[in-house]
């Protein structure tokens, strides 16, 4: 499977007539962006805002992100499963533009455990420099939904108009040589004998709540009564997945299912010839323990006899419970000779180390593990604020007192976090 | 800047283990360990006064010691604390422990001590100060103080401190959040690899061992009072007493008297960590009141008790956890309980 990827890099956005690409200035046009959201029948009106790195500008709750990217013509539909037939992804020419985001907004609070301002877009001051978000060129959007309607169709709604605006915005690219290109392909893995053989597995998403029956995660499917499966790395990349509607157990975007951080890794140093990229496979943190020793079974022996992996790193997906799938899965892999290295969140709100691991287990020692409970931020007024309702907007314009975790991007758990738990 | 330095009784000159009962003195200046230390401190620092101490009187009379060291300090204008090196002696950890924490929470000006990990005052005190690691060889006096006077020194300043084992002291088992150049996965990846490889690698957190809890002695089921706690969060509609849904500070105790099976109408569930929509359908899915009450009819058990306690388990660090479990178990031992079912999701 070869997926060539072909960066147009975008250092600006511009309202203007009609959509175009002019060196690296995208300009776009609100009333063609308009009529594609609408299309979607449960929102009534859109606004369009341009945010840019250092802009003192705040916009929340924000729903998903997702760079602009579009499938060169002929190539496997955009977004399958959910744009197009679920045929697989991962193979020939995606447009991107990179440095660019469509950032969609929601008009409720996320909720839950990541408290009332859900997910936050800051792009100035101290939170900005935590998150990579805040140094791309953003495309907010900003729905009104009719009310009175269920809140996974509004989310539905989000996501249909939001992945539509992204590719149609990277269209512009197709008549313009990229400035540069990147071929994904780990074929030869098998004819490099003599290096070690890493796999990734990554959860995608928790029980902790139930998938929205008309929800769209992989390819299309609401992942009920999924087992663990292969996933081959350029098919995360190139649109087979999104994250849950459920962000308040999320830490992950669309974003860096496009730029994942661990396959990107992973892809450098096969292509550096440093370790064969063999794989990886999807899985999903389980509700109850009949399901998790299925579950992890599963994801093990996919990696062990399948991938024939040396080696292995895992991310989880939501809050605490999926530690106990995350590290039962590497101690699987570690009794059937697997190394393993697994990816955490700081469980300890206390500041402990006692209080920090959901899991132990001797031979699941390596372990990276994303801080957050240490970092808060009183965040100043800001020149803009951008919500979908004027309730948010007052809740958001501060100065106002946030978790880390509540700042879209610092806490991420697909391995975009620059966090880290130092124990003293 | 002025020093104030603690000793015992053999590092202070007084003599061995017959002078530990001997009580605090004070003398002007520098005495033994501290005319090395105020060579590593290069000038900038003074020993001021020293306070020598017999082990055994500074551990039986903790608090008078305490009041009189404290004094001492203040009248000495003290910029800094200074207690040790204690090596292994057991004692003499504890009291320098117990002193530097009183002068950091009371006089706001930075102490330090050194010992080896397994003295006693090192568990008992590392939590809340920094306490450089002397290993158990007194032979390294020298050594020890020069870290000692290091690392007071960036204290002062009001430096970051880095991590144990670069400055030399022991892990106070605290997190911090510190962000670094290379992103999660980057840092998965070459851990995994140094793993892999067999070399040393640096995990960004490790497993706590905990003492295991010894089984208590077997009791008579059948004439045995049982009752039910849960951390899953079920609490009476409109959350009485206002149990938080995620890190809970609080605990409540709700009537089952006369109650044959719980329903979903009469409750609520404080807890953002699972989906509680079949507990919602049955709570007794959670607090298993229906099967008790068969037990208790068919003399299984004793009886059941006329309250259940919940509280909400979700992101809860242990040191809230810890004092919550002792609170319910009080109020088990005085209403007489034999044994308990705790129910988690």
């Amino acid at each position: 499977m070869q997926l060539t990827l072909a960066y147009h890099p975008v250092n600006s956005i511009g309202f203007g007539e009609r959509l175009s690409l002019a060196g690296t200035a995208l300009t776009v046009s609100q009333e063609e962006l308009r009529a594609i959201v609408l299309e979607e029948a449960l929102i009534e009106a859109v606004d369009f805002v341009i945010a840019a790195p250092n802009d003192s500008l705040r916009a929340g709750p924000v729903f998903d992100i997702v760079e602009p990217r579009a499938k060169a013509p002929g190539a496997s539909p955009d977004w399958p499963g959910i744009l197009g037939p679920p045929q697989t992804a991962g193979s020939g020419m995606t447009h991107v533009l990179t440095g660019a985001a469509v950032t969609m907004l929601r008009e409720d609070s996320s909720g839950d455990s990541r408290g009332a301002t859900g997910y936050i877009l800051e792009m100035s001051g101290a939170p900005a420099a935590g998150s990579h978000y805040s140094t791309l060129q953003h495309l907010i959007v900003v729905p009104h939904t009719r009310s009175n309607i269920p809140a996974a169709a509004r989310q539905r709604a989000y996501r249909l108009a939001q992945l539509k605006i992204a590719v149609r915005l990277a269209q512009a690219a197709f008549a313009i040589a990229p400035a540069r290109t990147e071929v994904f392909d780990n074929s030869d893995a098998e004819t490099r004998a003599g290096l070690p053989r890493l796999a990734y597995i990554g959860q995608i998403f928790s029980r902790q709540r139930k998938p929205e029956a008309d929800e769209h995660i992989l390819y299309g499917a609401d992942t009920d009564g999924m087992l663990p499966t292969l996933l081959h790395p350029n098919e995360w990349l190139d649109g087979a997945l999104v994250p849950s509607y459920h962000a308040s157990i999320g830490g992950a975007e669309s974003y860096f299912y496009q730029n994942h951080p661990v396959i990107l890794e992973l892809y450098r140093r096969h292509q550096a010839g440093e370790i064969n990229f063999i794989g990886a496979v999807a899985t999903i943190a389980s509700a109850n323990n009949f399901d998790r020793e299925r579950n992890t079974r599963f994801a093990a022996n996919l990696a062990k006899w399948a991938l024939r992996a040396d080696a292995a790193v895992l991310t989880k997906f939501g809050g605490g419970v999926p530690h106990t799938d995350l590290s039962e899965t590497a101690r699987l892999l570690e009794t059937m000779g697997v190394k393993t290295a697994v990816q955490v969140t700081d469980a300890a709100r206390d500041h402990k180390v006692e209080s920090a691991l959901l899991f132990n287990f001797p031979e699941v020692d390596a372990i990276v593990c994303i801080g957050g409970n240490d970092t808060h931020w009183k965040l100043p007024q800001v020149e803009r604020v951008i919500a979908a309702n004027s309730g948010l907007a007052e809740l958001l314009a501060g100065p106002i007192e946030i978790e880390s975790h509540n700042v879209i991007g610092v806490a991420n758990q697909q391995g975009a976090s620059r966090l880290r738990s130092v124990v003293y | 800047m002025r020093i104030v330095h603690y000793l015992n009784q053999f590092f202070g000159g007084l003599g061995g283990e017959e002078h530990a009962g001997t009580a605090l003195e004070t003398r002007v200046g520098a005495v033994g360990p501290g005319k090395v230390l105020e060579q590593y401190f290069g000038g900038e620092c003074q020993v001021m006064t020293t306070l020598i101490c017999g082990d055994n009187y500074a551990v039986e009379n903790q608090d008078a010691v305490i009041d009189l060291a404290l004094e001492q300090i203040r009248v000495a204008k003290a910029d800094l604390f200074v207690a040790g090196p204690c090596f292994l002696a057991g004692r003499y950890g504890m009291a320098a422990g117990a002193l530097c924490v009183a002068v950091q929470n009371k006089l706001h000006i930075p102490a330090i001590t050194a010992m080896a990990a397994e003295n006693p005052g090192a568990d008992l005190n590392r939590e809340f100060m920094y306490i450089v690691d002397s290993g158990d060889n007194g032979a390294k006096m020298r050594e020890v103080l020069a870290r000692m006077a290091a690392l007071a020194q960036k204290l002062m300043r009001g430096e970051s401190i880095g991590s144990p084992g670069v400055e030399g002291y022991l892990s106070r088992g605290l997190i911090r959040d510190q962000f670094v150049e290379r992103s999660a996965g980057q840092r998965l990846v070459d851990m995994v690899l140094k793993k892999f490889k067999g070399e040393a690698f640096e995990s960004e957190m490790s497993p706590t061992q905990f003492a295991s809890v010894p089984l208590p002695p077997a009791i008579d089921l059948a004439s045995a009072k049982v009752m039910l706690v849960t951390d899953g969060g079920l609490v009476p509609k409109g959350n009485p007493d206002k149990i938080q849904g995620s890190a809970a500070t609080r605990w409540g105790v709700y009537s089952i008297k006369d109650c044959q099976d719980l329903k979903g109408a009469d409750y609520e569930i404080s807890h953002g960590g699972y989906d509680p929509q079949f507990v919602r359908q049955d709570p007794d899915r959670l607090v298993p009141l229906d099967v008790m009450r068969d037990l208790e009819r068919e003399g299984v058990i004793g009886h059941l008790h006329e309250e259940f306690i919940s509280t909400s388990g979700l992101s809860n660090p242990l040191s809230n956890t810890r004092r919550m479990g002792r609170e319910m178990a009080v109020r088990a031992k005085e209403l007489g309980i034999d044994a308990i079912i705790l129910t988690s999701t």
